[in-house]
Parts: structure tokens; C-alpha cells; sequence
């Protein structure tokens, strides 16, 4: 079975074509299929693992490919390799995939295009799937812009309203610059080696095909890929502004899967990025995001903006985990944060149906009488973000903590001061959401808890971000059929077993402890707005804060100035050479030439029999001159 | 016993005996009877070439080409003898000159 | 030497009525000197000894093709109409030296050229078994589309020389 993996994709694939075909005239459009595609890839999944597992290390990675084209000597194949990290991918993908195609039965009920949405998350679904299937780069760079495509359809679902369709435009142009990048390194790659298939690149690399510069310069193109799909600095922006999409949408595609797309290609590529020399730059690019986007969480008002910067954040700290070598880390960290940050999305998803689309957290608060379970299930979420022991992110944090530990003791307070951030900001949003009085009483009058449609997700996702991180543990991972723990499945050069480093438990759970505390005493009181106080007190920095830092302003001036200054050139350009001179000027010369020549035609028969004879006569005494 | 060539030469003269009757005349009747000529000079040609080439072989594919000649004209002046009715019917002249509607 | 000297004398005669056909005065004279130029070239095919085409030349063109000439002659009543007209166009001069250039092209090229192959200076018979077959066998296909091309032609003549009811 794991050999045929490419069924995975293929199942939603099919679906999406059905669905967009017949989608509208289905019985419910069509959403029935939808979880029925969820579920059976879901199942089909745990075949994939069993039969994997089954086989053995030896027999790892699973390799199916066919012959696709061949010219010449050049043999392009193309098909699926199936190792340990796209295990781990499949296993976040094919369940956050269900729990949201669950969910959004209920939060996409009576919404216009209702077929049209579910058809598109099975088509995302499906080329997410064949990204982290491909053996090689050509494949995977075709299911990279599918599931851009597929990202800015749904952030643009609501394209009746301006700022959806400015979001999806700016999702899928920021994400563009890197993908350029990495075709430009996919390009690099074939010209040196010869070759898409990643194995075979990674093993080239080892032996030193390439040279140092070269390789280097390559891997800064591949990352830029990464970068632009993973939200990294300083291609964040769209992600926030993506938040327009359907809220399960965020959950899925902005929280659990695709933005890990970057993560993964590092992951995968890791032994190339470690060979270039390229690691310490994954390591600042990652550290950096961290931090920014963790001060930027803050002055969010916003509850699905303070996840999205939440996510910046934590794909940051994927990157520092990769960055530091640690594959196991960032893939850990990768696969806890896809439930607990898919959870506490889908959360947001239920607050919005349940307080009838109000998602400021100037207008919410005290939820939590209204919205057990959602409230809830929204805790368990945030302290496992937060990192509470043992919750699936503490583990996953101690795993990058740990990985830091060895790049010196700077990088290592930054990125404990980014571990509080989170901590902090988790804490704003819990309590200013769901805690003390309600700030609008017409709202909370209005508000009440979700259908089991939308809870029952929830609760399995909370469930999940409960023991997900337990996978860490040789014990708990070799009764699932494992190996051993995570970092003896998935690795870059050896395995190494987990052992409980006390010291930075004690360490993790002050950060947690500092984080949490610190932000619930900040907000704890429901009356007094703190993050007034702050604008009060530092109103320069406040505002700094909440405009994120002036990116989008610094972008908003490029583009004006620079890109449409040019593009006013080009089109000066156009309009007057190309258009007025080239185009229309032939056209206008021929008109011209016609109008003077038609008096040639005189419409009598004889004359154009004359003008043919003419022509053959002297047509041949010219070949006879030529020929002679 | 006449060379080919001969033949050749008489073809060549009817021919442009032809086109100049399709180039100088008037009325659509004789365009038409020099065409004939025209194609008569060439079904002559392939004659020609098909009786003097090698001796003795049984290829007769010139031949052939005059027997398709001689097909195509006649359903060549079948066709253009009622349009040159229907000219006549229309406009109540079968002078070629005098179409000249092939125009701006 | 018999043959040679009728071969000559037909081949004048041939260019004339030729001529005859392209300068006649009146419609009716250039039909008959059309009759009789298609007749000299089937004789000319009797000097190549392939009679099967001569019998062909004299029965259709000679027969079904005049006769159709003439009948459309009679249709458009060419030459009955009382007032003479000028038969030659105004293009006329130019259409001669068109005419002329290519008569000079044409027998300066039957003439120089070096004709390939074993052409000897005499007419091989071609017997009428070996244009059956070839035109049977080889030429099946040609010969069937020949024949839906006459049927075509055929319909369409008709449909186009009609008389509608609206004219």
C-alpha cells in the first residue's frame, strides 16, 4: 500500500472534479462527499502507515515512479517517495483535513458558493498531498502552485467584499516572489546534477557534485520558496491578511498544512542545506520571524490576526529548529502545533458562528458561560501553544530548546524570550476572549454555543493536542508500531532516543509559567483595557507595534513608487511603441496602402488572367535564367 | 519517322494560341473554347512523352493523364457553360469584360 | 517518309484552324474551327498509334463537348443579335505578347532541352490491355473520384443554369 500513496491524492483529486462539475446539483452540494473524501483518505492513511511500518527501515523510503517523458537521453520520471517526514505530513494533513472538512458543514452552512468551497478544499487537499508525496522538484513545484492556487480561491471566497480579494491578490503575489526563487534553485539544481528526484540530489551533494559558492547560492533560492510559502520574514505579510478567508480555510491551509510547506522543503532538503553551509541563515530567518511576529501578536485586536501572527511566530521557531540541524525538532514542533493550531482556529471558527460573526476582542469576553466547549476545548489549545507540561507543545518546544542549546547561549535567550511571547500573547487572547464580563452586551446577549457538528472536531483536535506530544517517547511511539519515539523515526543522521532533560523542563516550564502568568494578570481585569495603558504610556511604540512594524507600509511605498513607477514606464513604453507605432502603425500603413492599391483591382476577369499568364511567362524565364 | 520534339513544338503553339484566345476575347463562349485548346495542347504533351519514352515498357501512366484531361474538361465545360447562361440570364450579356463586380 | 510529310501537313493545318479558332469574326465560325482542332490533335494521337485516346478525343470532345458548345451558343444567342460586336477585348495587343512570350518560352525549352531517358525517335504502341489495367489497377482510385467529380459536376450544372421562377 505504501507504494500506492499517490491514491491519498488522487481520492480528493477525483472528488474535486466531480464536485466542481456537479457540485451545485448535488443532494446538500455536495458536502457529504467532501467528509466522505476526508474520511476515506483518513483511513486509507492508516493503511499507508501500517503497510510503511510493516515493511521495515531497510526498505525505507518506498519508492513508486513511472517514466514520463524522455528526450533524448534525458529520462524525466516522475512519482512518489514515501520516508518518514512524508509520513509525518501525511498523518497532519489527512487529519486536519477531516476535522475541518467536519467543521465547515457547520460554519460554512447558507454561505454562498457553499459546493464551490468544499470542491476547492479537495482540490487543495490533493495537491497538498501529492507536494509531500513527489519524489522530485518538477512534481512537488506543480503541487506548490496548486496549493497556491488553491489558498488564494479560498482566502478570495468572499470576493464580493474589497479586502478579501486584496488578500487573496497579496497572498498569492508575495507567495509568487519566493516560488520564483525556487524555480530558479529547482533550475540550478538540473543544471548541475542532471536530475529532479531529491534522493538523487541529496545524494550528488554528498559526494560534492556541486561546488561550494554554487550550492550555497542554489540553497538561497530554495529557501526563498520556503520562505514565501512558510510566511517567514520578510515575506510575513500575507499571511495575516490571508485571515479574510473562511475561518476553517485559516485552520487548514494558513495554520496546519500548507504554510508548513517551507518547513517541510527544509526538512527535506536538510542534508543539501547542511552540505551548503546554509543552516546558520535558516536559523537567523527563523529566529527573527520568532521574535517579530511574536512582539506583533500583541497589539492584535483581532482574534484570528493573533493566531496568524501566533502562526508566523511558531513556523519561526520551525525554522530556528531546522536551522540548528534538528530535523526532528522542527518536524515535531511542526506535527503538535498542526492540531493545537488547527484547534485553536477552528475555536475561533466557533466563537465567530456562536457570537454571529464578531471576531474583535473589543466586543467579546466572558464567553465562557455561553461556550463551554468551546472555551474549553480553546483552553487546552492555548496552554499546549503556551507550552504546559505535558501538553503536546511543551514537548515539542523542549525539543527546540534543546536543539538551540548547542548554537550558544544568545541564540538560546532569544529564543526563550520568544517562548514567553508566546506564553504572553497566548494568554491575552484567552482571557480577553473568553474571561471576565462581557464587553458588549448585545453581542453576548446573541451568543450561544455551537452544534456538535463544529464541537465534536474540537474535541477531537483538543484531544489530540493532548498526546500528540507523547509520540516523543520511545515507549509510547513503539506501541503505536514506531520504531522508537519521533526523534528515532524522523532524523537527519541518526536517531537518537528521547530522554527528559529536567533541567530544561524546570527552564521550559518558568518560560510557560513567566508567559502565562504575566499576561493573565495583565489582562485578567475585563474593565480596564491594558493595551490602552500602553498606548498611553509609549504611544509611539504602540503604534509602531500594531502597524507590524511598518512592513506593509514600506511594501504598500515599493509598490507605489517603484513597481507602478516602472510599470507607468513600461506602459508609457507600450502604449506610444508598441501600441501607436508598432501595432496600430502597420495596420494604419496597410489600410493605407490598400486605399492606394485598390485601384489595381479592376474586378474584369480578363485583366487577372493577364496578370497570371504575365506572371508564369516571366516566372519561368527567370528560372531558366537562374537555373542556367 | 517525327521526333518527339515536333510534337512538343505543336503542343507549345496551340497552347499559347489558347491563352491568347482567354486573354483577348470578349465573350465567355470563346474564353471558354480556347481553355479547351489550352487543355487539348496539354493532354497532347503527356501523349507525346507517354509513346516516346522507353521503349517497349509497358507504362502507359501519360496516357492515363489524358484520359483524366479529357474527364476533367468535360465536366470542366459542363459546369462553366451554365454559369455562362446564368451570366447571359442575369445581366443579358455573356461578355466577360463587362462582370466587373470582383471589385472595391 | 509518307507519314512524315501527312504529319507535316496535318500539323499546319492543326495550328491554323488553331489560330482560327482564337481569330474568327463571328462565334459560330470559331466553334467549327474548334471542331476541327480537336479532330487534327486525335489524329495526331493516331500518328503516336495510341487509337484509344484518338477514339476517345473524337468521341467526346468532338461529339459531347462541340455539340454542348454550340448549344450554349444557341442559348445565349451569340451572333443571331443584329448589331456586330467587337470580339477581341481592349487587352487584346497585350495579351498577344504575353501569348507570343510564352509560344517563344515554351518552343525554345521543348527544343533545347535534353529530355531524359532512352527516347528514341520512335512512337512505342501502347496496347489498350496495358491502359486498361493501369487505369484500373494503379489509377483505381483517381478514376473512382473522377467519376464522383463528373456526377458532382453534373448536379451543379444543373442547379446553376435553372430557371428560377423569382428571376
Amino acid at each position: 500500500m505504501a507504494e500506492h500513496a499517490w491514491i491519498l491524492a488522487a481520492v480528493p483529486g477525483i472528488a474535486f472534479i466531480v464536485m466542481a462539475a456537479l457540485g451545485r446539483n448535488l443532494p446538500r452540494q455536495g458536502d457529504w462527499l467532501a467528509v466522505l473524501c476526508a474520511t476515506s483518505i483518513f483511513g486509507l492513511f492508516f493503511a499507508v502507515l501500517a503497510n510503511f511500518l510493516n515493511l521495515g527501515e531497510a526498505a525505507w523510503p518506498v519508492l513508486n515512479s513511472i517514466e514520463w517523458t524522455a528526450i533524448g537521453d534525458f529520462h524525466l520520471r516522475m512519482g512518489i517517495a514515501v520516508d518518514q517526514i512524508t509520513i509525518v505530513m501525511l498523518a497532519v494533513i489527512t487529519t486536519v483535513a477531516l476535522m475541518v472538512n467536519i467543521f465547515s458543514v457547520g460554519y460554512m452552512k447558507g454561505e454562498p458558493r457553499y459546493w464551490w468551497y468544499f470542491a476547492v478544499l479537495q482540490l487543495f487537499v490533493a495537491s497538498m498531498l501529492m507536494l509531500v508525496l513527489a519524489d522530485n522538484l518538477l512534481l512537488l513545484y506543480v503541487a506548490w502552485e496548486l496549493v497556491g492556487l488553491s489558498s488564494f480561491l479560498l482566502i478570495g471566497h468572499y470576493w464580493e467584499r474589497r479586502s478579501a480579494v486584496e488578500a487573496a491578490k497579496k497572498a498569492f503575489i508575495t507567495t509568487r516572489v519566493g516560488d520564483v526563487g525556487l524555480l530558479i534553485g529547482i533550475i540550478l539544481f538540473w543544471e548541475a546534477t542532471g536530475t529532479f528526484n531529491i534522493l538523487d540530489i541529496i545524494h550528488y551533494v554528498e559526494e560534492g557534485a556541486i561546488g561550494d559558492t554554487r550550492l550555497f547560492v542554489t540553497m538561497m533560492f530554495i529557501l526563498l520558496g520556503a520562505m514565501g510559502k512558510s510566511a517567514q520574514l520578510p515575506f510575513h505579510v500575507w499571511l495575516p491578511d490571508a485571515m479574510e478567508g473562511p475561518t476553517p480555510v485559516s485552520a487548514l491551509i494558513h495554520a496546519a498544512t500548507m504554510v508548513v510547506a517551507g518547513v517541510y522543503l527544509v526538512a527535506r532538503m536538510l542534508p543539501v542545506f547542511e552540505a551548503a553551509g546554509a543552516l546558520d541563515v535558516v536559523l537567523v530567518i527563523g529566529l527573527l520571524t520568532a521574535l517579530f511576529s511574536g512582539v506583533v501578536a500583541f497589539a492584535q485586536t483581532d482574534i484570528k490576526k493573533v493566531l496568524a501572527y501566533s502562526t508566523v511566530s511558531q513556523l519561526g521557531f520551525m525554522f530556528v529548529a531546522l536551522g540548528a540541524g534538528y530535523a526532528s525538532a522542527g518536524m515535531f514542533h511542526l506535527f503538535t502545533h498542526a492540531f493545537f493550531k488547527a484547534l485553536l482556529f477552528l475555536g475561533a471558527g466557533s466563537v465567530i458562528i456562536g457570537t454571529h460573526h464578531h471576531q474583535e476582542m473589543g466586543q467579546l469576553g466572558g464567553l465562557w458561560r455561553k461556550m463551554p466547549i468551546t472555551a474549553g476545548t480553546f483552553l487546552i489549545g492555548s496552554l499546549a501553544l503556551a507550552g504546559l507540561f505535558p501538553l503536546a507543545g511543551f514537548w515539542s518546544k523542549d525539543e527546540i530548546l534543546h536543539a538551540v542549546e548547542g548554537q550558544g547561549t544568545f541564540f538560546f535567550f532569544l529564543i526563550s524570550i520568544a517562548a514567553i511571547m508566546t506564553a504572553f500573547y497566548t494568554a491575552r487572547l484567552f482571557v480577553r476572549t473568553f474571561l471576565g464580563k462581557p464587553r458588549d452586551e448585545e453581542v453576548a446577549s446573541h451568543t450561544r454555543e455551537t452544534g456538535p457538528v463544529m464541537t465534536l472536531p474540537l474535541v477531537f483536535l483538543a484531544f489530540m493536542s493532548i498526546v500528540a506530544g507523547f509520540f516523543i517517547f520511545h515507549d509510547f511511539g513503539s506501541a503505536f508500531g514506531f520504531p522508537g519515539g519521533f526523534s528515532e523515526f524522523v532524523f537527519l543522521h541518526y536517531p537518537h532516543a528521547f530522554h527528559v532533560d529536567w533541567g530544561l523542563v524546570g527552564l521550559s516550564t518558568a518560560l510557560f509559567v513567566i508567559g502565562t502568568f504575566g499576561g493573565a494578570w495583565f489582562y485578567w481585569n475585563g474593565r480596564l483595557d491594558r493595551s490602552t495603558v500602553m498606548a498611553e504610556w509609549q504611544p509611539k511604540v504602540y503604534e509602531m507595534v500594531q502597524r507590524k512594524f511598518y512592513f506593509d507600509d514600506l511594501y504598500q511605498f515599493l509598490i507605489d513608487r517603484v513597481v507602478l513607477g516602472f510599470s507607468y514606464l513600461v506602459s508609457w513604453f507600450d502604449r506610444f511603441a508598441v501600441n501607436d507605432t508598432g501595432v496600430d502603425g502597420s495596420a494604419t500603413m496597410t489600410g493605407y496602402a490598400g486605399f492606394l492599391l485598390k485601384h489595381l483591382q479592376t474586378g474584369r476577369v480578363p485583366n487577372y488572367a493577364m496578370a497570371i499568364a504575365a506572371g508564369v511567362v516571366a516566372l519561368t524565364l527567370l528560372s531558366l535564367a537562374v537555373g542556367s | 519517322m517525327v521526333p518527339m520534339e515536333n510534337y512538343l513544338v505543336l503542343s507549345g503553339i496551340i497552347f499559347s494560341l489558347g491563352v491568347y484566345g482567354v486573354l483577348a476575347r470578349r465573350n465567355a463562349v470563346l474564353v471558354l473554347m480556347s481553355v479547351e485548346l489550352m487543355l487539348n495542347a496539354v493532354s497532347l504533351n503527356f501523349v507525346a512523352f507517354s509513346a516516346y519514352r522507353i521503349p517497349s515498357s509497358a507504362d502507359a501512366t501519360g496516357i492515363i493523364f489524358a484520359v483524366f484531361v479529357i474527364a476533367v474538361a468535360a465536366a470542366e465545360v459542363g459546369l462553366a457553360l451554365a454559369i455562362v447562361i446564368r451570366l447571359f440570364r442575369n445581366r443579358s450579356t455573356a461578355n466577360v469584360d463587362e462582370a466587373a463586380t470582383m471589385r472595391w | 517518309m509518307t507519314t512524315e510529310v501527312l504529319w507535316w501537313i496535318f500539323a499546319v493545318a492543326i495550328v491554323a484552324v488553331s489560330a482560327g479558332v482564337v481569330f474568327a469574326r463571328t462565334v459560330i465560325h470559331s466553334a467549327i474551327f474548334l471542331i476541327l482542332s480537336l479532330a487534327g490533335v486525335g489524329a495526331m494521337y493516331l500518328f503516336l498509334t495510341i487509337e484509344f485516346i484518338a477514339l476517345v478525343q473524337f468521341l467526346i470532345y468532338g461529339g459531347a463537348v462541340t455539340v454542348l458548345i454550340l448549344l450554349a451558343l444557341m442559348l445565349t444567342r451569340m451572333g443571331i443579335a443584329g448589331r456586330p460586336e467587337p470580339t477581341t477585348g481592349v487587352q487584346a495587343p497585350f495579351g498577344a505578347l504575353v501569348a507570343a512570350g510564352l509560344m517563344a518560352t515554351l518552343i525554345g525549352v521543348a527544343v533545347a532541352t535534353a529530355w531524359p531517358g532512352n527516347l528514341g525517335d520512335t512512337a512505342v504502341a501502347v496496347s489498350i490491355e496495358t491502359i486498361g489495367e493501369e487505369l484500373f489497377e494503379d489509377f483505381g482510385a483517381p478514376f473512382m473520384i473522377t467519376a464522383a467529380l463528373l456526377l458532382v459536376a453534373f448536379i451543379g450544372a444543373i442547379v446553376i443554369a435553372r430557371q428560377e421562377d423569382e428571376d
